[in-house]
């Protein structure tokens, strides 16, 4: 892609952003009546819709009953029309499968799966229009399904992705910037113990640069924390409000 | 198959020696076991073997059209197997989580950190392009597979050559190696993967777990770094919550085993050249020395055995003497005798819910020897102890599909007979005569 | 949950409703819930409308792609349906559950839009024989509460309506071959005519009575229900019986009237909006799932 810099001498990027800025983040909870929780969330062009059922009795073969957590289940699915080109298969490609193993990986370390034996915990998410950053809006979905559908949780999981052009980290990144090839590295936290719950990344970059990226995106991801927890509060006002209470 | 389930105190004992700073096989915690790479009389095929592990790569080409967004690039496609060989646990043709895994990291590892120069691949821009598919199939699995399968991966492409092409105007040439030497693939850099296996929610860090240790492992960290030290992939994986620093630790040994590794992998490759220029036999046949007596030699594993004869002196000389465990037969009818007292029939305490007594679990059992009570009044100390742990209910020692798991204990009888290992974990307790406790057997 | 189960004294008062025209949110045995509309929610499509109906929750987007038309069609453009029951709208839809179900609607709307008048092709041609537009329309089923087929149809038509497909020149070189050229502008563009779309109107038969727009509750309570899909003009294009009862054919007659009745004032009410949404133009905020 000759000709788009995705960084320009002045330090602004393709959409205005600086290095370090978020896309516009807006989310919903409580979208769905019907599932016990639901979350919709907007990062920038990112469209991400999040539904949880559970903790219920396990369905299917109960031999994948664990005698002392609770199984999380989950699964991750783009849209046929969330990206440019028409996706053919919604789910049970690669990728698609590859996600929806770190989705699970990353919500059994968060959930207190203790407090449920032997039940299960559904998440499902959906990507109605994906621009970058889809694992992380995803995560963002799904931490506050989760808490919509009152499952207790060690704390939040913020994911953001990062980049790193000319020796400068990029935060949050969209389409273009994934496409580029440059080093990428997706990253959810617990923001208040600083705990890594799954890390990823893709393409070369140098060790030296290594704890750049990490601090980058570990500051990203206590910004993303700070916008999900005004949406839960202000979510949690209107429920009060409206219960009369 | 499933795979059989490690027992707990296997468990517990790999989580000791882990904590002690030990390993089975004698390394230590940043050690790798020995890479032994050998290749096959073709170009593009190899064998690496991590340990017991092994992995056979096998790299071939053809010419196709290339995708549609991408005119002027090669494909390269990585396909890694589980065969039924390398472990019974290994169903054919059933897609694991565990294959979908592997793949994907081998994947991002080979593939998006741009180690093959794909424009090199083009033939016809638009037309033709060189299609190179890597096989990998595990042989054996005796733990690590990621590493050794992305060993025998780069291996495998550095070791293959091409048939070599020619283009004049619109006809294109491809020579046979008869005709011109093949060409070897043009690969910028090598990443290697090296995982790290974390234990006690973190506290502890492995590298190159072996199978053991895979199965009682929290988490696990793959980073895929090549020589200049620059990280192509990093993915954990495992319920795990790392710290930052942790993840700067790895990378930096992650350097260092790397640059090994890789100055290995040079060696073998230029040994097996030397080899072919020569026009020695070069093969897998020949790797494999059988006529001499060393050819199934197995190599002693580097346990620290300096003061063993003295711990298990010590550990015998506090035990107590076994107990006289014959007694004299009773010889009811002819034909019909009894040695010992049988154990006292327990079906009917099994309704009993009240005054649970747990069989000890095998936490302290590598150290206390029995908790052989003779006495009633010991025995209530005993059971005082024991209801207090019954809070912890029963043991899940399988993944049976039965809902009540109950766990046998020997009884011990008046005649205070002692299980056969005095390290055994069962801790034997007297029954009363009328005491009624209920018991719980595990099957 | 695609479907409720229900005690036999639920069934008994909801059919005994029914009989004296009383639903159980008060509506009459032809009210429709409140249905939202709202298109051009996803911007990666050419077209794109959420549709919510009570608690049924679709999404539906159009992709165009420039394709080959179809053999025995040469100057057609096509249409192709896609339906996916997402995991989202009950759990028994994970996997690959929802196939059955996606693959039942996709036919049905394949059938209903059979048929010349529905769907202009002709002007998604762009060169016989060689160059169309193929329109993929895909359905994205988010929350099931009933009446899926209603919501779909409906889902599909305003979308339809919001669906702008950039004009092609085809340019002729000099050795004859040609070249497609897209206009840039994205205000050239055609747009379709969907006034004879038709709309799928789902009758469920309760006890004596048919309703129109069944909850989860009222379909657990039916024995047969007839998909009649009435264009705006109340010309039927087609019709399907489900469920596992019969139909008298009296029955049958009465429910096509009712259909086309609805239909049409579906139809008259559904274009009204659109046409308000459309004038609103650049002003309108769009809502989509924050609202």
């Amino acid at each position: 892609m000759a000709g788009l810099e995705l960084l320009s001498d002045q330090g602004y990027r393709l959409d205005g952003r600086k290095a370090v800025e978020l896309r516009k983040i807006q989310a919903r909870m409580g979208v769905f009546a019907q599932a016990d929780g639901s979350a919709y969330i907007e990062q920038g062009n990112t469209k991400a819709l999040a539904v949880v059922y559970g903790p219920h009795e396990i369905r299917g073969s109960r031999s994948k009953a664990l005698h002392d957590r609770a199984v999380v289940n989950c699964q991750y699915s783009m849209a046929t029309f969330s990206t440019g080109e028409r996706k053919r298969r919604p789910h049970g490609d690669r990728k698609s499968s590859e996600m929806t193993l770190h989705l699970k990986q990353t919500f059994e370390a968060a959930i207190l799966t203790q407090l449920y034996p032997r039940s299960q915990i559904d998440i499902y998410v959906q990507i109605l229009q994906a621009d970058g950053g889809n694992y992380c809006a995803c995560v963002n979905a799904a931490t506050l399904a989760i808490m919509d559908a009152g499952i207790p949780m060690r704390d939040y999981v913020c994911a953001c992705s990062t980049g790193f052009i000319e020796d400068t980290p990029l935060v949050d990144l969209c389409y273009v910037e994934e496409a580029a090839g440059g080093p990428q590295l997706a990253l959810a936290l617990l923001p208040k113990s600083e705990q890594i719950a799954l890390l990823e990344m893709n393409s070369r970059l140098h060790e030296d640069h290594l704890e750049k990226v990490l601090d980058a995106a570990s500051k990203a991801c206590r910004d993303v924390y700070a916008v999900l927890d005004r949406v839960v509060r202000d979510h949690v006002q209107e429920v009060c409000t409206l219960l009369g209470e | 198959m499933r795979e059989p389930p490690l027992s707990n105190c296997e468990k517990s004992f790999l989580l000791k020696a882990i904590r002690e700073g030990k390993r089975l096989d004698g390394r230590e915690t940043y050690d790798y076991r020995n890479i032994k790479i050998s290749f096959g009389t073709d170009y593009g095929c190899c064998i690496v073997e991590l340990g017991r592990t092994r992995v056979l790569g096998q790299v071939s080409c053809e010419l196709v059209p290339p995708k549609v967004n991408r005119p002027t690039e090669g494909i390269i496609f990585f396909n890694l197997e589980l065969s039924p060989m390398a472990s019974p646990a290994f169903e054919l043709g059933r897609q694991s989580e565990l294959l979908i895994k592997l793949n994907r990291l081998l994947e991002r590892c080979l593939r998006n950190s741009k180690c093959i120069d794909t424009e090199s691949l083009c033939v016809v821009a638009g037309e033709k392009v060189w299609q190179v598919r890597v096989d990998l199939h595990l042989l054996n699995h005796e733990g690590n597979i990621i590493d050794a399968a992305s060993i025998a991966a780069i291996v495998a492409l550095s070791h293959f050559r091409r048939h070599d092409v020619s283009i004049q105007g619109d006809e294109v040439t491809v020579y046979t190696p008869e005709e011109r030497e093949p060409v070897p693939l043009s690969i910028h850099h090598m990443p290697i993967c090296v995982s790290f296996a974390f234990f006690q929610q973190g506290t502890y860090l492995l590298v190159d777990p072996s199978d053991r240790e895979e199965r009682v492992l929290d988490g696990m960290l793959v980073i895929a770094m090549n020589k200049h030290r620059e990280i192509c992939t990093i993915q954990s994986s495992g319920g795990i919550m790392l710290l930052k620093e942790q993840v700067l630790r790895c990378s930096k040994i992650a350097g260092v085993k790397v640059t090994e590794i890789t100055e290995l992998i040079q060696k073998a490759l230029e040994n097996d050249k030397k080899i072919r220029k020569e026009g020695g036999k070069c093969g897998f046949v020949e790797s494999m020395p059988q006529q001499w007596i060393t050819a199934f030699k197995v190599e002693k594993a580097p346990v620290d055995v300096t003061d063993v004869e003295e711990k298990a002196e010590g550990i015998l000389s506090r035990a107590e003497p076994p107990a006289e465990a014959v007694s004299k037969p009773v010889l009811w009818a002819t034909g019909t005798a009894q040695i010992g007292e049988g154990l006292e029939s327990s079906w009917r305490d099994m309704e009993e819910e009240e005054g649970q007594v747990e069989d000890e679990d095998d936490e302290g059992a590598i150290d206390d020897p029995t908790l052989a009570v003779t006495q009633n009044i010991e025995m209530e100390d005993i059971s005082g102890k024991e209801e207090k742990k019954s809070d912890v209910d029963v043991v899940v020692l399988s993944d049976s599909e039965e809902e009540e798991v109950i766990i046998l204990e020997p009884e011990e009888s008046r005649i205070h007979t002692r299980s056969k290992h005095p390290a055994d974990s069962s801790a034997t307790k007297t029954t009363a005569g009328k005491k009624k406790r209920k018991k719980k057997f595990a099957l | 949950m695609a479907w409720v189960r229900l005690s036999e004294a639920e069934k008994v008062y909801i059919a005994h409703g029914v009989q004296e025209d009383l639903r159980q949110d008060g509506r009459s045995c032809e009210d429709y819930r409140c249905i939202e509309v709202e298109t051009d929610v996803v911007s990666n499509t050419s077209g794109s409308a959420r549709v919510k109906l009570g608690h049924t929750d679709i999404l539906v987007g159009i992709k165009a792609e420039m394709g080959t038309p179809k053999l025995e069609r040469p100057h057609e453009g096509c249409v192709e349906f896609f339906v996916d029951c997402s995991a989202n709208a009950a759990p028994e839809f994970e996997g690959r559950g929802g196939e059955e179900l996606g693959t039942e609607i996709a036919n049905t709307l394949y059938r209903m839009f059979n048929n010349e008048s529905s769907l202009d092709l002709k002007a998604l041609c762009i060169s016989q024989a060689e160059h169309c537009w193929i329109l993929y329309v895909d359905v994205l089923l988010l929350e099931c509460g009933g009446n899926l087929f209603d919501a779909i149809s409906i889902g599909v038509k305003a979308a339809l309506f919001n669906t702008r497909i950039p004009k092609v020149r085809i340019l002729e070189d000099e050795e004859g071959s040609k070249e497609i050229e897209l206009s840039d502008d994205p205000y050239d563009c055609i747009r379709l005519n969907v006034e004879n779309v038709p709309c799928i109107i789902t009758l469920s038969k309760i006890g004596h009575r048919h309703v129109v727009d069944a909850t989860l509750q009222e379909e657990a309570c039916t024995l047969a229900s007839l998909l009649v899909s009435v264009t705006s003009k109340g010309l039927l294009t087609g019709m399907k019986k489900v469920g596992k009862g019969s139909l008298d054919p009296e029955s049958i007659f009465e429910m096509i009237e009712t259909g086309k009745r609805v239909g049409k004032a579906v139809h008259v009410s559904l274009q009204e909006i659109l046409n308000k949404e459309e004038s609103l133009g650049k002003q309108r905020q769009k809502v989509g799932f924050l609202g």
